[in-house]
């Protein structure tokens, strides 16, 4: 009894944690309290045990442990709507010190990321200019686009693939279809198999994913079907060769020099393997188009290639070659952006330096 | 209804794709799981499908009409067969054997030896051959043309003497030289450019989801 | 006489011009084998990123793991796969734990052939059970799962979830490691060792979504795309070609070598060093050669 008592006394006697308060975590999908409070004074402590207790309940159970350093916790169990209250036990090695219980706090999912505002302000920015370009090229305003010698020379090198009878070579890129290039690149792809179907040019387009291989599929079947020639449509023109990059690679290096294309496209997200695709095709001796955003690959394909299109003129391109009102009207967007974030730029810089030159006159 | 049907979805998961973004209620979120785990796994594995049909079909026809190179294709065909039935019953290697015996005396054919003895050594082989174009477009194409091809020029054979130990006996500062120049300029362009890829991609998102940009469908109207 | 000796020359000058590529790749060739078979001693020094990289990973906490994420696949591996080691090395020299996991099925074999070799290394001088390297204890090797977004969100949240048994068939939910590295939070660094742009991936879904820290290794070709992350600090640290490989082995030597691990190892990226060395050497003089070939037919021509 008397030891007991000793015990008893000796574990009260490390100050306790103070201020713990409990509240639901913002922004989430539920299910998450946020327990904090401010540290107890000794420096003895080794660690913070946080005990929970459901409303109606008796029993305290403890449900996770923080370092000595640590003044917030996320009660990660919590079921969404009971209410619990929190208390924590601050730890040495044979002393503890408890705190007072916190207030009642139900953990509950959001509907909205408040987080989030600053950039849907952004996006919502982007998108109104995005939006206005496009209501301007429907009433039919003239929108300017500078030249890109690449995309003139599109026709011209499918013009001399025909002249030559020889096929014309497509390589989508090496990327999935959730890849914004790889979209950008079956756009062209499009447009370019409508006018082969119109040159009567047999086209290759070997792919190294299975689903853009059916996308790819699909986009040049409807081409030929869109001029009117759904019967020179080879099936066997779009195909699936491996998902590795270097057999891929080796593959269309064979294809380079088997069949020689008179006219290579590499357009699309390319890696390691692009000098490699374009060395090839310049020692096959075709006209090389090349297209990317992967910003490193883009010295190789410029030493490489013929033309090639750098970053946005890929995604420019099938706007472009159709010379579709609504598609233009998007580069025009795409400008007005530009000169809002060049903005941006500019007078966040001076403000900066302007800040920080007043502070050194200050000094 | 044929050309509309997939422009509505790509509609409604274009839109659904923007709400996971701002709502984080289990509702929206449960079901951008069951999109992303079960959907999309489940398209993934036809496409596969779909993909080993394409592959095998092409070269079922290149040996049935005995076309260039015809004998290549069997090898293919083969190699695709065996290395699927080894790596689907023959265990990854003989301390974990599968159903199927993969070894013969000393000789042993499980994936892992497949891999380490086959893969490993073709890829590399591939990719050495970049050393050789490099070297070869170097020679041939990069030349001092104009004053862009000679910073380009400059700049690149400052890099490549900063990449060469020998280097920093001579010139101590050439590889914090070299390393100034790929922090500092190269990151200042890649900048400028990568928020001139970003809008293209906001824009071409935007047109696919809005159904202007129809290039992916083929075209047409 | 001196004309014709003249036009010699020039001639020389336009021949070499166009001279046959195969020319090219056999002196290509020589300056990479040569070196290869009589290697010329390189001591690697230390670039800031990859000093940052193995000082973060050093000086981290201890309860923290390492993970190494293998994304990359067999044709880059002669670039990349010394990385791997050399972190492997470092993480059991200093008794962390360390988790693998690939983005690839090629990474599968990959992963499995780096920790066998680095277990084989640690497990030949072990005189001790702690000493060893021991699947479930002190590394677990995940292995490959899909979809890409699945595994890498999922992991942040509960990694048995992901991979409720690891590449063994063993489940990790039974593994002692499994106790201390339950999600990002137990993760001190992730690794991507990459031929492609998956760093950037685990920067966009690990990193905005947990704040995991992440660390890169990619091939030289494709090290200038990732400044833009180091310099934000996105990445904290990268190896970048063989020559990070090389620096990081190097840091990995002197560290264990101040913790009296003397054994001998074979860093494959310090050895192939002298080759790439003599390879920019002579990319350097054809580059030199090209152009002066250019301006001298050039003078003629104009």
């Amino acid at each position: 009894m008397a030891l007991s008592c000793i015990v008893a006394l000796l574990l009260c006697t490390l100050p306790p944690p103070g201020g713990v308060a409990a509240r639901d975590v913002p922004n989430d999908a539920g299910g998450k309290i946020a327990v904090t409070w401010t540290r107890s004074p000794d420096g003895s402590v080794i660690n913070y045990r946080v005990l929970r207790q459901a409303e109606g309940a008796t029993e305290w159970d403890t449900i996770g442990m923080a370092g000595r350093l640590a003044s917030r916790y996320f009660d990660e169990g919590a079921g969404n709507g009971t209410p619990y209250r929190y208390k924590v036990l601050a730890e040495a090695d044979t002393l503890q010190g408890e705190s007072e219980p916190s207030g009642y706090a139900k953990a509950a999912p959001q509907w909205f990321n408040t987080g989030r505002i600053p950039s849907i302000i952004g996006t919502a920015l982007i998108l109104v200019i995005f939006l206005y370009t496009f209501q301007q090229a429907r009433r039919g305003a003239k929108m300017f686009i500078r030249r890109i010698a690449g995309l003139d020379a599109v026709e011209e090198a499918l013009g001399r693939a025909t002249e030559m009878g020889r096929p014309t070579l497509y390589v989508p890129g090496l990327s999935t279809i959730d890849d914004v290039a790889t979209i950008a690149s079956l756009n062209i792809l499009g447009e370019v198999a409508k006018k082969t179907a119109k040159f009567g040019t047999p086209l290759i387009v070997p792919n190294r994913d299975p689903i853009v291989y059916t996308v790819a599929r699909e986009v040049v079947k409807e081409s030929y079907a869109s001029v009117g020639r759904p019967d020179a449509f080879n099936p066997d023109s779009v195909f699936f060769l491996t998902d590795q990059q270097f057999a891929y690679a080796a593959a269309v290096d064979g294809i380079m020099l088997r069949e020689k294309p008179a006219t290579n496209f590499l357009i699309g997200m390319f890696w390691a393997e692009s000098l490699i695709l374009a060395e090839t095709g310049a020692i096959s001796g075709a006209v090389q188009i090349a297209g990317t955003d992967a910003v490193s690959q883009l010295p190789f394909f410029i030493t490489a290639c013929d033309y090639t299109l750098i970053g946005e003129e890929l995604y420019a391109a099938s706007a472009y070659i159709s010379r579709e009102p609504l598609r233009l009207g998007a580069i025009k967007g795409q400008d007005y952006n530009k000169l809002i974030i060049l903005a941006l730029i500019l007078g966040g810089t001076l403000l900066a330096l302007a800040v920080d030159i007043r502070i050194t006159d200050i000094l | 209804m044929k050309r509309k049907l997939p422009l509505i979805i790509v509609l409604v998961t274009g839109i659904f794709g923007v709400l996971t973004y701002i709502i984080p209620h289990p509702i929206i979120q449960d079901t951008d799981a069951v999109f992303r785990n079960d959907i999309l796994r489940v398209i993934g594995a036809f496409s596969i499908v779909l993909g080993i049909g394409s592959i095998l079909r092409h070269h079922f026809i290149k040996i049935k009409r005995k076309a260039e190179h015809w004998g290549y294709s069997w090898i293919t065909v083969v190699a695709l067969f065996v290395s699927a039935i080894i790596g689907l019953f023959g265990g990854i290697d003989p301390t974990r054997p599968g159903l199927l015996p993969t070894q013969v005396g000393g000789f042993s054919f499980h994936i892992q030896s497949l891999f380490t003895g086959l893969i490993v050594p073709l890829g590399s082989t591939m990719f050495a051959l970049l050393a050789f174009f490099m070297a070869s477009a170097a020679y041939r194409a990069f030349r001092a043309r104009n004053l862009e091809a000679t910073l380009l020029l400059v700049s690149a054979f400052i890099l490549m003497l900063g990449a060469v130990p020998l280097t920093r006996m001579i010139v101590r500062e050439l590889p914090s030289f070299a390393e100034w120049i790929l922090a500092v300029p190269n990151t200042a362009a890649k900048r400028g450019i990568g928020f001139g890829i970003s809008l293209g991609i906001l824009a071409t998102s935007l047109k696919i989801i809005l159904g202007i940009e129809r290039g992916w469908l083929g075209g047409g109207e | 006489m001196a004309a014709s000796g003249s036009a010699g020359r020039k001639g020389f000058w336009e021949r070499l011009q166009r001279i046959d590529r195969r020319w090219i790749y056999l002196v290509i060739w020589l300056v990479v084998m040569v070196p290869l078979i009589k290697p010329f001693p390189i001591k690697p020094v230390a670039s800031p990123p990859v000093q940052q990289m193995f000082s973060y990973i050093d000086s981290m906490p201890e309860d923290k793991a390492l993970i190494i994420s293998v994304d990359y696949s067999p044709d880059t591996q002669a670039e990349l796969h010394p990385m791997t080691l050399a972190l492997l090395r470092h993480a059991f020299a200093t008794d962390r734990r360390v988790g693998l996991v690939a983005t690839t099925v090629y990474g599968l074999g990959l992963g499995e052939d780096a920790l066998r070799e680095v277990k084989r290394e640690f497990d030949s001088v072990a005189t001790r059970h702690e000493d060893s390297v021991i699947s479930g204890e002190d590394f677990i090797f995940w292995g490959w799962t899909t979809p890409l977004l699945t595994m890498m969100l999922g992991m942040g949240e509960r990694i048995t979830n992901v991979f409720p048994v690891d590449y063994y068939g063993a489940r990790t939910e039974s593994l002692p490691m499994t106790r201390h590295v339950k999600n990002y939070n137990d993760v001190g660094i992730l690794v991507s060792v990459a031929g492609s742009s998956m760093p950037i991936s685990w920067v966009a879904y690990a990193q905005t979504q947990f704040g995991l820290r992440i660390g890169c290794g990619t091939t030289a070709v494709s090290a200038a795309d990732y400044y833009t992350y180091l310099n934000s600090g996105q990445f904290t640290g990268m190896l970048a070609g063989m020559r990070g490989a090389a620096e990081y082995e190097q840091l990995t030597r002197e560290k264990m070598d101040r913790l009296g691990m003397t054994w001998r190892v074979r860093n494959r990226g310090t050895e192939a060093m002298s080759s790439q060395t003599a390879a920019h050497i002579a990319i350097i003089l054809f580059i030199v050669v090209g152009n002066i070939g250019y301006f001298a037919t050039r003078r003629r021509k104009s």
